[in-house]
């Protein structure tokens, strides 16, 4: 146990980048994925096209793929990120995205088309009857697939260990070796690092879930 | 009842047409509605009755022919139609009430977001219809919560807050268990009275002749007969009528 | 070949979680060609070497995740540089490569599985020094690693050896024992830590990253791949000498493995050994061998 008392630090360290990372690509991810979503259902086909091929790409292609594009593949088009948190943030935000949108088309489909029709009829323009009262609804819908979502963003955000970040995960392959003799502690330290981040969102998710449910 | 009102007329179609794919569902039609008459439209189910009303707000585009509200052609989906929708005011068959929002909040919503009236008037205005439709004591309930005749009479006030030129009630009873039916259409008749400008699609031949200025009878996509209500409920000229009514009021 | 496994479930698990396999497919594909032939030896009465040809086996202990020097092909079977050493010295006494038992030994237990007397020797990319001499004894060395840089090609940032990456960004793997070297001994360097050291070179490629650190061994190998791009500076830091455990205070058995590699540099199996494994990774031809140290 003292062990993981004198590496405290490290592991402090690694948790809050995990927390961190999980938690600016959740945000990113929902912002983006809710504009897709709004592209998806939206009257301009155009629109919904792009939503559409943005949505297929990300969703088809492998998590790792895209991390590598983001850390050594954009260079050839002379562009790049300022850090390689900001790639990773990147990456799992673009790639989380797709799920997003896709959770809260779902959601949206799930929506009764009179309510849109009502609001429409209302006067409310489209952004409007979007955004009082179809993704009001459509998010209480996706409570459940979006916290699946989110756990699985926070499990994801492990692929950054692999380009550059110093996460929960970097953390483990690096006392794996030089702390060989404690590879037991140093599992325990990684695996509740997180479970701390997962356990109390699925929690959460299922407070929400309740309090938001309505009635039809 | 059959002050025939004059001037312009507040909504014109001309030439309309419109296609189900290959489905012609609505064809050349061409309908005045005067400011404050009271249009009923009834005929047989898939006569295209409801698509008509529908067109009027633009809820179904048309591909052929011209809408006009208040001398003002339908503009394409946008920031204009949406403002000229605020005018038009729309009552579903299944109510279609903000399931996510309290009674209080559907009848405010409208002039909160499109009318951008402060929270104050919006409220006190919406208490006003809600005693006026009779559900005032369900204001901070949720729609599911009240029966289908008072959420029925909630989209009405819902509608009614935006201060419409004209209404469209879309097959507002069918919906709704019988003994609920009355409730709804005593509304629609006391609306009627005070010169609101109404379209109605309906079954209810009771209420066409009680509040109708006008009855128009569809059928195949076509207007087949308009007429005066008693005049055509009791001597209808056209066969297709003829056979309609003989089948509905022989009930 | 036989191969036992006395290393814990878990030790193997954050093996395969530290990522080490990734370099492994070049090697697993072709198994190197045997480089020992059998002899047929008389030892003294009572020498170790006469226990275990007695015994019908050759106890040894490598590791299984260092490509070039004891890596599992996707057989389970050690393959390597080191692996090739125990061939030889097993040869030396007569045993065929069948009466070779392979033993995992991870960094952690060499030392131990010596001490409790569960392998004869162990080759496991060993470096040589004074606290596990106080334990055990080495044979060798065989090799002499050391952890150097790789830079751009032509130099531009000027980087000599490890004091000039102060305030420089430095790539390396995670875990690996050249970043914690760099961690430990010259903090004042910026480390990046990828999980390959391909990513590292791509990173160097890029200008993301001044240099790459690891074992000599590894980056010739880059440098061999891409001499356009990258450049060793050849100035290693760190000595490793690899030597070859044996059990403390057997000096008759230290002789013995001595002489065979003399015998082997000589005679050219040292460097045929080399070219099969190590050297068919880094495109790199043997080096020199170092003096065996009869201390």
């Amino acid at each position: 146990m003292s062990f993981l008392a004198e590496n405290f630090p490290l592991i402090r360290d690694a948790f809050l980048t995990t927390l961190s990372l999980a938690v600016v690509s959740g945000i990113c991810a929902l912002i983006l994925g809710t504009v897709l979503a709004a592209m998806r259902v939206s009257p301009v086909p155009a629109l919904r096209g792009l939503a559409t091929f943005y949505v297929e790409l990300f969703r088809n292609t492998p998590l790792t793929v895209v991390f590598f594009f983001l850390a050594f593949g954009i260079v050839y088009v002379d562009l790049q990120f300022p850090s390689r948190f900001i790639t990773a943030v990147a990456a799992l935000s673009l790639y989380t995205a797709a799920f997003v949108c896709e959770a809260l088309r779902s959601g949206i489909n799930a929506v009764p088309a009179g309510q849109a029709e009502a609001a429409r009829a209302l006067g409310l323009d489209f952004r409007q009857s979007l955004t009082t009262v179809v993704l009001p609804q459509a998010f209480r819908t996706v409570v459940p697939p979006l916290g699946n979502v989110w756990i699985a963003l926070a499990k994801n955000t492990s692929i950054a260990a692999g380009f550059a970040v110093a996460d929960l995960t970097a953390l483990l392959q690096r006392l794996s070796n030089s702390a060989a003799d404690e590879l037991a502690l140093v599992f325990v330290a990684v695996v509740a690092g997180y479970l701390v981040i997962t356990l109390p969102s699925a929690w959460a998710i299922s407070v929400l879930e309740r309090r938001l449910a309505i009635v039809r | 009842m059959t002050s025939r009102p004059n001037g312009e007329p507040l909504v014109r179609l001309s030439g309309v047409n419109k296609w189900f794919g290959e489905l012609h569902v609505l064809q050349d039609i061409d309908l005045d509605i005067a400011r404050g008459e009271v249009v009923v439209v009834i005929g047989p189910s898939g006569s295209g009755k409801s698509t008509l009303c529908r067109t009027i707000n633009r809820l179904e585009p048309i591909e052929k022919g011209e809408i006009t509200i208040d001398g003002e052609r339908l503009p394409e989906e946008g920031k204009q139609l949406a403002r000229l929708r605020a005018d038009v005011g729309m009552v579903f068959q299944s109510f279609n009430l903000f399931a996510h929002k309290t009674i209080l909040e559907n009848v405010t919503l409208g002039p909160l977001k499109v009318r951008k009236q402060s929270k104050g008037d919006a409220e006190k205005r919406a208490r006003e219809l809600l005693e006026r439709v009779g559900v005032t004591a369900q204001a901070d309930k949720y729609p599911a919560q009240l029966s289908g005749g008072q959420q029925q009479r909630v989209a009405i006030a819902r509608a009614l807050a935006m201060d419409p030129k004209v209404m469209l009630f879309d097959e507002p009873t069918s919906a709704l268990d019988p003994e609920m039916i009355n409730e709804v259409l005593d509304v629609m008749t006391s609306l009627a009275r005070e010169g609101m400008t109404m379209v109605v699609v309906t079954h209810e031949m009771g209420f066409a002749r009680r509040a109708a200025n006008r009855v128009v009878f569809m059928d195949g996509g076509r207007i087949v007969e308009t007429a005066e209500p008693e005049t055509f409920f009791t001597n209808p000229q056209s066969p297709r009528a003829q056979d309609f009514l003989s089948k509905i009021l022989n009930h | 070949m036989r191969i036992t496994r006395y290393a814990a479930g878990f030790a193997a698990a954050g093996l395969l979680l530290a990522g080490c396999a990734s370099e492994a497919g070049n090697q697993a594909e072709e198994a190197p060609e045997t480089t020992a032939e059998v002899e047929e030896v008389e030892f003294p009465e009572g020498s170790t070497m006469a226990e275990i040809v007695e015994a019908g086996e050759l106890r040894v202990g490598t590791k299984i995740d260092q490509p070039g020097f004891g890596l599992a092909n996707t057989a389970g079977e050690p393959e390597g540089f080191d692996v090739e050493m125990a061939k030889i010295i097993a040869a030396k006494m007569g045993l065929s490569e069948d009466q070779i038992t392979f033993t995992e030994t991870v960094s952690a237990n060499r030392e131990p599985f010596l001490v409790e007397d569960r392998v004869d020797i162990v080759v496991a990319t060993y470096t040589i020094n004074d606290k596990r001499k106080e334990l055990i004894d080495f044979a060798g060395p065989y090799y002499e690693a050391g952890q150097d840089i790789m830079v751009a090609a032509g130099n531009p940032e000027n980087i000599e050896g490890p004091d000039d990456l102060a305030g420089k960004s430095v790539c390396s793997v995670e875990g690996s024992t050249p970043a914690e070297n760099i961690r430990t001994n010259y903090p004042e360097a910026e480390l990046v830590l990828y999980d390959a050291y391909s990513k590292c070179a791509d990173d160097l490629r890029n200008g993301n990253v001044a240099a790459v650190t690891t074992d000599n061994v590894i980056l010739t190998g880059f440098v061999a791949g891409a001499p356009d791009a990258f450049e060793l500076v050849g100035n290693p830091f760190t000595e490793e000498p690899y030597g070859i455990g044996v059990q403390k205070g057997e000096d008759e058995f230290r002789d013995f493995i001595n002489d065979v590699l003399e015998e082997a540099y000589e005679d050219g199996t040292w460097a045929a050994a080399w070219d099969s494994t190590a050297g068919a990774i880094t495109g790199t031809e043997a080096p020199e061998p170092p003096s065996v140290d009869r201390y």
